[in-house]
């Protein structure tokens, strides 16, 4: 029986100090917005013809998102969702929705994380990849990787001017790790062992980037992905946002007002003074 | 005679700021209750009062083509009746966020995402100036589904719905929540909060709340 007291009596001290300090808002209703992760589809093999992706709720066979006749080269934006297990399916375009799709795979979808479902390879060895993608970047940076995507060019040199590889040599439907990368506007160039392109593109800090490269109808391609993007220099610490108007406050100093009751009877008694020893004196005179 | 007027003059004026003395203290001896903001007159009187703007919605740009987005010129949020030009803000010295000076307008952080690109871009008001409401007064009183709408330099508006409405406390701010990248255009309109320390002039929480844009 005294356990029971016991924590009933902890549950209400820390609601009484989480009331106290501010804390029940953020508190309660974290536990509504915690759900939410981010998704997105991507037809990346060079070779397979268009398909229809499907995104099922874990458990439901009514899709949720449906994205009809995506072709080779293909990446959606974002769908936020609720977070928790989802399935991704692909049909050839046009196939009937009830019908055995022709890949299929789980995913994961965990608060506030992305990632991107993308069907790789060769269409001989498609597979659904799901590709984990990130949200945080190192202080006044952008992050870049490289997804590989041609198979006419089996392997790739992946350069930025800003100095350096971002993969040096990126095998066929793989995907690198993020490259920190300095803000500016570099120029991008993929080299394969037949064919290479570049391309200039502008990085603000704190956004995140994927570049995927392609079998275009002349030789390699690259297309620049923004993932992500933030305040590429956060601001330190909270807001100042008020100057508390509109506040309670509590009864100011007292001292001043008694100071000045203080000056008052000094001076009042001062004059008082003066007034009656000339009073005094003035009787003393007449009087005699 | 001559002699005696000032010896007068002086015991009256001691009497007088005596008076004054007392009733100033008398006067200033009880406190000001907080203001609180009043309860929002309800979804209808809110939009009827500040109809939403009308212009063309722009969904947000394509992964791949990001489009240019112009950069936000106003806001309006129909239920709390804030319409407010946007000023652009920018980090004061130390690194902390630059605030509006002026209470009743706010401003939007130019290290951060236009309003409708994808990010999140980040909008700062003040809830009270020295005397009276500020311009994210009822900020608080916002939530999930409402309305709020950024209008740009090029005349298009975003449509954002509001996700979530947080109270962080000053010592704690989750930085990385706030400002970090997210994958979708997002907004995050910020001010201040929780409990006013009288010592420092500055309230100890900050509210944030959360929207992404209506696509």
């Amino acid at each position: 029986m005294r356990f029971p007291k016991i924590t009933r009596r902890i549950t209400l001290l820390a609601a009484a100090s989480a009331l106290l300090f501010g804390i029940p808002a953020a508190a309660t209703a974290s536990a509504s917005t915690a759900g939410t992760g981010w998704i997105r589809l991507a037809h990346l093999s060079p070779n397979t013809p268009p398909v229809d992706v499907y995104l099922y709720s874990f458990g439901n066979s009514n899709a949720q998102i449906v994205l009809h006749h995506v072709a080779y080269g293909t990446v959606s934006p974002y769908e936020t969702v609720t977070a928790g297990d989802y399935s991704v399916a692909m049909r050839a375009s046009g196939a009937a929705p009830s019908s055995q799709p022709v890949l299929s795979t789980s995913v994961n979808i965990a608060a506030d994380h992305a990632y991107t479902v993308a069907g790789m390879g060769p269409e001989s060895g498609l597979r659904l990849q799901v590709i984990n993608d990130t949200l945080t970047t190192p202080a006044g940076k952008s992050l870049v990787r490289v997804i590989q995507a041609s198979l006419k060019q089996q392997s790739v040199k992946f350069h930025c001017s800003c100095g350096g590889d971002i993969a040096s040599k990126a095998s066929f439907a793989s995907v690198s790790p993020y490259a920190p990368i300095p803000a500016g506007t570099w120029t991008m160039s993929a080299t394969g062992p037949s064919s290479s392109a570049s391309l200039p593109v502008t990085l603000v800090s704190g956004t995140v980037h994927t570049e995927v490269v392609l079998d275009g109808a002349n030789g390699l391609e690259i297309v620049n992905l923004e993932d992500a993007a933030g305040a590429g220099k956060p601001p330190v610490g909270g807001v100042t946002t008020g100057f508390g108007g509109t506040a309670g406050h509590g009864p100011g100093s007292p001292l001043p007002w008694v100071a000045l009751i203080g000056v008052g009877t000094l001076v009042a008694l001062t004059g008082g003074l003066r007034l009656r020893r000339r009073g005094v004196g003035r009787r003393l005179n007449t009087g005699i | 005679m001559p002699i005696r007027r000032p010896a007068a003059i002086a015991f009256a004026a001691g009497l007088v700021v005596i008076v004054g003395g007392t009733a100033g203290l008398l006067l200033t001896r009880h406190s000001t209750p907080a203001l609180r903001p009043v309860a929002a007159a309800g979804n209808a009187a809110g939009v009827a009062a500040f109809p939403a703007p009308t212009g063309p919605i722009v969904a947000p740009p394509q992964s791949g083509q990001p489009d240019p987005v112009a950069s936000p010129v106003s806001l309006t949020i129909p239920l709390i009746g804030v319409q407010t030009n946007l000023i652009t803000l920018g980090l004061a010295q130390g690194g902390a966020m630059q605030v509006p000076s002026s209470p009743t307008v706010a401003g939007w952080y130019t290290g951060s995402p236009r309003p409708g690109a994808v990010g999140s871009a980040i909008i700062v008001g003040h809830i009270d100036g020295q005397t009276g409401p500020g311009v994210f007064f009822k900020l608080s009183e916002l939530r999930p589904g409402n309305d709020v709408y950024v209008q740009r330099a090029d005349g298009t508006i975003a449509e954002f719905r509001v996700t979530s409405v947080q109270t962080y406390l000053k010592d704690h701010f989750p930085t990385q929540t706030v400002y970090g990248p997210t994958p979708d255009a997002e907004l995050r309109l910020i001010t201040c909060g929780g409990a006013f320390d009288p010592a420092t002039r500055h309230y100890l929480s900050n509210i944030v709340v959360y929207a992404a844009e209506v696509k």
